[in-house]
């Protein structure tokens, strides 16, 4: 199979994850940018034209001693490799804790790496100016090393978004702002709402930046027949992790993103009277943005508003009902379930995310008082990596824990 | 044929799932006469704790309405790949979906995308994964019991999915998944007792522009040796991980609340005694219950991505693994 070259190619306006060791950035390429990863400030040109996991090398700056720029590496070999260790030891019995183990001041440090910023080079210096080092076993060495590696470490690499990439980002940087939904969570919330390329799909989203509606599109796919109406809450829908997913023209305008509030009152409430409506801006702090759109929105007089024309489209698709309902929201759910509900189909899925278990008990009560939901469950999930070397094998030493998924199916009666 | 796309209504020879509690979830087929043991074709009935069912009485009816039971009712829902992995007959050991899930979403699948898994066992995975790349991607699944892959082949095309699968018995581990998958494929799947033997077929069978790889294993020698394989072949992002579920029953507790009080004065003091006595509070709340037994394991689930071609060679590990 060829590779089209075009694909892989890394070009100005693109969307990418800068991977460097453990740490991943999305950044958004200019045709002359800079970028900060960790306390380095990199000079982006370089990477234009070059491809998607291909490695670059963070050099000091020939200009500026405070940047670096990239240089696209074609051969290199690991730091382990290249520095020779010539003496362990067989355990730690002489090893004592004295903060004095290490020579090198932190300006002896600075100064290596303004002169060349080479982890090898500084771990070398580290490791000779250690007075422990040799006294550690192999297996400790190579844990200095790599920690050291870590933090002196001058590749990085750039990747195309994927959800599964994303995830783990917005996971990893602040799990707030995807309101506390891990890997796991939002796996089960795919599987068990049934999203896939078919149907009308209902999301209620009021805080995951835009993870959960790219990865139901994600998942409904490009050229497919499945649509997604995406609700809620503001003026305008978080949507960071689906712009950074890119999708193609024609995938992306199957994603109906309409405001909670004006979407229902469309739905509900003649739409010749819409017109004299915006959609919740009494309900913004500021003015600005408030009268701004108004002055818009009078301007368009004779034109729909956009807004308006997606609150229309997807209340013909709600008038038909969904197959699929998944909410997670910072609000309580029993509300909000209790409103959609009628949107959704008989026979089909329903599946609400949140971080605590109390909500999703109530709403748990709630849908088992009704006589048209059946296979209620509420669950979370124990989930741990591993940590896999030979004579090494452990659970990993750190674990975090996710959240409550309930799902149900909704009947025809 | 009832696996493929929203269904409104019941047809003949749909495979139907029969909801009565959350424990009892049964799928059957809406048809009028089955084979039975002695090979003579009868009046097909399903017999539930409530009474039994005429399973042509499905027919035209709509999925997620009530079907009435001697002794009760029940619901008639459309499967999903969730509800299949519940009620299907077990050929083998199969996996769940909080594992399903994760492997789906691992290996970064969507409609499209061409996926190999082996061994295809009970059709379990094989269901999730068609949904997850259809209409225009594809499955290769791959079993070494000649019988289990003409029963899953038969189950898909009687599921409505031939058109998305192709089912191939084979040894994968001596032989491979075939030259004509050679460089198509964005994702491999191994379920097998020596999954390291197959990791350097799926490297052939990767595209040149990378893909994801997921190995699982019941026991963690056997991680050892794939992680070890996927490491010399030069994979990336190798991880290892293991989801468990927890389901929870919701209910009203009520607990007894001691007051002592009373006993710190004499009795004599304490007139209203009896009645206070009486009034021996209960404390309500609404709890969510783990059951008082589950599965404690699975398996492990080791996920690695291929690179492209192009940054294949390089020493460098731009890698997130940490070793403590």
């Amino acid at each position: 199979m060829e590779i089209e070259s075009n694909e892989f190619e890394i070009k100005a306006g693109d969307f990418a994850i800068v991977q460097r060791q453990g740490y991943t950035k999305l950044h958004k390429l200019k045709p002359h940018g800079n970028m900060l990863i960790g306390k380095f400030n990199v000079e982006m040109d370089n990477v234009i034209g070059q491809r998607y996991f291909d490695t670059f090398q963070m050099k000091n700056s020939p200009e500026n001693k405070k940047m670096f720029i990239l240089e696209k590496v074609e051969d290199s070999t690991n730091a382990t490799d290249a520095l020779n260790i010539e003496k362990s030891g067989t355990d730690n019995r002489n090893i004592t804790s004295q903060g004095d183990t290490q020579s090198l001041t932190k300006e002896d440090i600075d100064k290596l790496q303004d002169s060349e910023l080479n982890s090898n080079a500084i771990i070398y210096e580290l490791v000779n100016n250690s007075k422990t080092f040799n006294m550690k076993t192999g297996y400790s060495q190579e844990k200095y090393i790599r920690k050291k590696e870590k933090k002196y470490f001058e590749y990085l690499q750039l990747r195309k978004p994927t959800i599964r990439l994303l995830t783990n980002m917005f996971y990893r940087q602040d799990p707030v702002k995807t309101l506390g939904i891990r890997i796991d969570d939002l796996s089960q919330i795919l599987t068990y709402a049934n999203i896939h390329s078919e149907g009308n799909h209902l999301l209620y989203d009021s805080g995951t930046s835009g993870l959960m509606m790219a990865a139901i599109m994600n998942a409904i796919g490009a050229r497919t027949s499945g649509t997604l109406i995406h609700m809620h809450p503001g003026n305008q829908c978080q949507k960071n992790a689906f712009v950074a997913m890119q999708f193609p023209e024609e995938q992306k305008v199957r994603c109906l993103n309409v405001n909670l509030y004006s979407v229902i009152r469309c739905f509900y409430q003649d739409t010749a009277k819409e017109e004299n409506y915006e959609p919740t801006r009494k309900r913004q702090k500021t003015e600005d943005p408030s009268s701004a759109s108004t002055t818009k929105v009078e301007e368009e007089a004779p034109k729909q508003p956009q807004w308006q024309l997606e609150n229309e489209k997807a209340c013909r698709i709600l008038k038909t009902k969904c197959d699929s309902l998944v909410v997670t929201s910072k609000e309580h759910p029993v509300n909000l379930v209790k409103e959609l509900l009628p949107f959704l189909n008989g026979g089909r899925q329903l599946v609400v995310f949140s971080l605590t278990r109390e909500p999703l008990q109530d709403l748990f009560l709630y849908l088992k008082s009704r006589l048209d939901i059946v296979a209620i469950k509420l669950s979370n999930n124990f989930m741990r990596y591993y940590q896999v070397l030979p004579e090494r094998t452990h659970p990993e030493v750190n674990m975090n824990s996710g959240g409550f998924i309930l799902s149900a199916v909704k009947l025809n009666c | 044929m009832s696996f493929d796309g929203y269904k409104a209504t019941v047809k003949e020879g749909d495979t139907v799932v029969l909801y009565l509690t959350i424990s009892q979830v049964y799928s059957i087929k809406a048809q009028e006469k089955t084979i039975n043991k002695k090979g003579i074709e009868v009046e097909s009935v399903f017999q539930t704790p409530y009474g039994a069912l005429k399973c042509a009485e499905l027919v035209g009816k709509t999925y997620g309405s009530k079907v009435s039971l001697s002794k009760g009712w029940g619901y008639i829902l459309q499967p999903t790949p969730e509800l299949w992995t519940l009620t299907l007959s077990h050929r083998t050991q199969i996996i769940y979906t909080p594992d399903i899930s994760m492997i789906i979403f691992q290996l970064e699948l969507c409609p499209g995308s061409i996926v190999v898994e082996s061994g295809t066992g009970s059709g379990s995975l094989s269901h999730a994964f068609i949904r997850a790349v259809k209409p225009h991607g594809h499955l290769y699944t791959f079993d070494f019991h000649e019988v289990r892959s003409e029963i899953a082949r038969q189950e898909f095309d009687d599921h409505g999915l031939g058109q998305y699968v192709t089912v191939c018995h084979k040894d994968v581990c001596e032989n491979g998944f075939g030259e004509n998958l050679n460089g198509i494929v964005d994702a491999v799947f191994l379920d097998l007792p020596h999954p390291w033997l197959a990791v350097p077929h799926a490297v052939k069978a990767l595209k040149e522009s990378g893909g994801r790889i997921c190995s699982f294993s019941p026991c963690i020698e056997q991680v050892q040796k794939t992680c070890l394989e996927l490491t010399r072949l030069g994979f990336q992002e190798i991880q290892t991980m293991e989801v468990l579920q927890t389901q929870y029953n919701v209910q009203t507790k009520h607990i007894p609340v001691k007051d002592l009080d009373f006993l710190k004065m004499a009795k004599s003091e304490n007139k209203s005694d009896g009645a206070e006595k009486k009034e021996s509070e209960v404390a309500k709340f609404l709890t969510a219950i783990p059951p008082m037994q589950q599965p404690g394991h699975t398996g492990y689930l080791t996920f690695a991505s291929l690179y492209p071609i192009w940054s294949r060679k390089l020493g460098i590990s731009i890698d997130e693994n940490e070793t403590d």
